[in-house]
């Protein structure tokens, strides 16, 4: 599905990113982990084209990214509170995100009756402007919204930070649910090493912008990733 | 350290990103404040002189008394909408050992600071000092100066408390409606009184006592508020509003451009800042009031104000067009929308203001159907030509704007560059040009049709100028999320 080649990213003398080679099939759910400053958000701003690669390429479902616009119509993406519009509220925000997808109102209705369990009564109907949510709040909507209207490649840059443990666990059972349901290609990246390892069929380490390890996810992969982050 | 809150002050502005841009902008606006400064002192120093010609028979300090309430009232709007005390930046000291009442008393202090504050200097001491010259004593000067600067700064206090208070502001502007409601109607003197109560102080100065007790009152006041509610609960908290859920359907009737339409519908209604400025672009349709009550104005002038009268909304809101998006322009860059249709739909919102500012601007028949033609074909330039100058000029802005946080004292200028002042600068001359070339060369016809024809190319040509428009946009896009994510 993502086809990276020898691609970097410097700031003047300053790499911050070096991935010669790497692929990513269809369907899987690929899990990054790296200390800060180990390039992990410069990996997805790229994957978005939200910044420019100094060399190489990113190449999606036969897209470049840096080419064309087409990923867009199969790609979403969840980063960082930037992602969300302060002064709408969440119904306002979901129709939005919807009718760019091309989902009317009713479907998006439909769509989030499958996630009141996530929402915990605290989005839904509160007469609040997103800017007013609380961090984590803020976070379930931009999750969501992330999956309407199935798109076939969803990224989602630390998805479970601030979030509170109840809603960690459920957004575990989802993503699961999600990557089971269809063929999804889910990018996460994550300091919670045990939720990251739970999810995740395949996990890239990152340090210093390049790939110390790259694993399909076992029994023993968290043991691996804690030795190597405590030594 | 009496000081350190002050080093703070600076360092803040020495430390902020992208200095270079800001200290051209202070610069720039250094010699704008000047300027204002300028006329203000100015007009303190001619005021009286011209009062005393123009009316020999009446006491001049009368004459300004009593219109001193109207200043008074107009200082007051000025500083509500301007004005905003650095209450936020207390909440970095409220665990550190400084006591509350001096973080508070440095805050009141700092607002005193303010550039409105320099009026009672600049305008009222010129006038105590031809006072002086003719013939009052040097106390009952000194109390009319003292009682009007004091009141001055009451409104420093007043503005900040109507601000956290909507009812107090509602309350206010209530009042002095009906105030004026009976002066004019039931010739009650209430809004006179101030006039009379600023004689007084002239013949009796130890009525200065009023105006200093209210202010020291009025600071007691913003003292003890500020106090009771220097909590991340009180008045450090951003305002919490009850989501207005306006669905905004009507505007259906556009179909795909509904979507960014009814977005920016809610950017404006629900932003502190957006809506100041759009609320501002009201103030432009009273542009041709200057112009058209004089006689023998050239006719580039009249040119000028015309396109002015339909054109506010462009200057105040259209320059910054796409920056209203910057906080969340790094989620709309990785939407699948259409560039195009994007920038389609702002072309449609200004033209509906442009539209709506000339429905408003019916009165101005009132001065003849050639100035009303003239509004007609500077809105037609306004729509078919200056929606594309400020939107090439609005793409060239490289400023991240903050939506729901007011411009600050003469610092509207966040998103303010050269470039963007020479994107003002077609929008202005280009209209003059394209009447009076014509009209000079034929006659005034001519320069209606030419300057309304021009307008009606920019719409026949739409959909090229944004193909173009859109490229442009695509190619700025690293560019611009760059510079929007500096905060």
């Amino acid at each position: 599905m993502i086809t990276v080649n020898s691609l970097t990213k410097s700031y003047g003398e300053i790499t911050v990113l070096n991935i010669d080679q790497l692929e990513i099939p269809k369907g899987q759910c690929f899990g990054l982990v790296g200390n800060n400053g180990a390039g992990k958000t410069t990996f997805f701003s790229l994957l978005l084209d939200l910044i420019k690669t100094s060399t190489g390429e990113i190449i999606s479902n036969d897209i470049a990214v840096a080419q064309s616009e087409e990923w867009k119509s199969f790609t979403s993406a969840f980063i960082d509170d930037s992602f969300l519009i302060g002064y709408l509220t969440p119904e306002e925000y979901f129709c939005f995100v919807g009718e760019l997808r091309g989902i009317d109102k009713a479907a998006v209705d439909l769509f989030l009756e499958t996630y009141v369990d996530f929402f915990n009564d605290e989005i839904l109907n509160q007469k609040k402007y997103l800017r007013d949510f609380s961090k984590g709040n803020q976070k379930k909507v931009g999750l969501i919204a992330a999956f309407i209207g199935n798109p076939k490649v969803v990224i989602l840059d630390e998805p479970f930070a601030n979030l509170d443990p109840t809603t960690q666990i459920r957004l575990k059972q989802l993503v699961k649910a999600e990557t089971e349901k269809r063929e999804l290609t889910l990018l996460i990246s994550s300091h919670d090493l045990n939720h990251v390892t739970d999810v995740c069929n395949r996990i890239v380490l990152l340090e210093r912008g390049a790939v110390i390890m790259d694993k399909e996810t076992t029994a023993k992969t968290l043991q691996e990733l804690e030795d190597y982050f405590s030594a | 350290m009496p000081t350190s809150l002050f080093q703070l002050s600076r360092k803040k502005f020495l430390r902020a990103p992208q200095l270079e841009a800001k200290l051209a902008i202070k610069l720039l606006m250094g010699f704008i404040v000047l300027y204002f400064g300028g006329s203000l002192l100015f007009a303190g120093i001619a005021v009286y002189p011209i009062l005393s010609d123009q009316f020999p028979e009446r006491d001049p300090i009368s004459i300004i008394n009593s219109v001193l309430v109207l200043i008074f009232i107009l200082e007051l709007i000025i500083r509500y909408f301007l004005q905003q005390l650095p209450v936020t930046e207390i909440k970095s000291f409220l665990l550190l050992s400084i006591p509350k009442k001096r973080i508070i008393r440095n805050v009141l202090f700092r607002s005193l600071l303010s550039v409105y504050n320099a009026i009672p200097v600049l305008f009222y001491l010129p006038i105590s000092i031809s006072m002086l010259q003719d013939d009052y004593a040097l106390g009952q000067v000194i109390a009319w100066w003292v009682a009007v600067t004091a009141f001055s700064l009451c409104l420093n206090f007043i503005s900040f408390l109507a601000n956290k208070n909507n009812k107090a502001l509602a309350g206010f502007m209530i009042l002095i409606i009906l105030l004026y409601l009976s002066e004019s109607y039931m010739d009650i003197e209430t809004l006179r009184a101030v006039g009379y109560f600023f004689d007084a102080i002239i013949t009796q100065p130890l009525w200065v006592l009023v105006p200093l007790g209210t202010f020291v009152l009025l600071y007691q006041i913003t003292f003890s508020f500020l106090k009771k509610n220097l909590n991340l609960e009180g008045s450090l908290a951003a305002k919490k509003e009850v989501a207005n859920a306006g669905r905004y359907d009507f505007l259906d009737v556009f179909g795909s451009h509904a979507l960014f339409l009814k977005n920016d519908l809610r950017l404006i209604v629900r932003n502190v800042r957006p809506k100041n400025i759009v609320m501002m672009s009201f103030l432009f349709l009273f542009y041709g009031l200057f112009f058209f009550t004089q006689d023998n104005q050239p006719e580039s002038l009249l040119v000028f104000a015309s396109v002015f009268i339909s054109g506010g909304f462009l200057l105040t809101y259209g320059n910054y067009v796409p920056a209203w998006d910057s906080e969340y322009y790094a989620f709309l860059m990785c939407q699948n929308l259409s560039y195009k249709k994007y920038l389609d739909s702002k072309w449609r919102l200004m033209t509906f203001a442009i539209i709506f500012s000339t429905v408003l601007s019916l009165p101005y028949l009132y001065f003849g159907v050639k100035i009303y033609l003239l509004i007609l074909s500077g809105a037609a330039f306004n729509i078919g030509l200056g929606t594309w100058i400020t939107l090439y000029g609005g793409l060239l802005n490289k400023q991240p704007l903050k939506l729901n946080v007011k411009a600050k004292a003469f610092e509207n200028t966040q998103a303010f560059s050269g470039k963007m002042m020479l994107m003002i600068f077609p929008k202005m001359v280009l209209p003059v040009l394209l009447y009076i070339i014509p009209a000079t060369l034929f006659n005034p016809t001519a320069g209606y049709i030419t300057l309304a024809a021009s307008g009606v190319l920019g719409i026949v040509f739409k959909n090229q100028i944004l193909t173009q428009m859109a490229k442009l946009f695509a190619k700025q896009k690293h560019e611009m999320l760059q510079a929007f994510t500096q905060k």
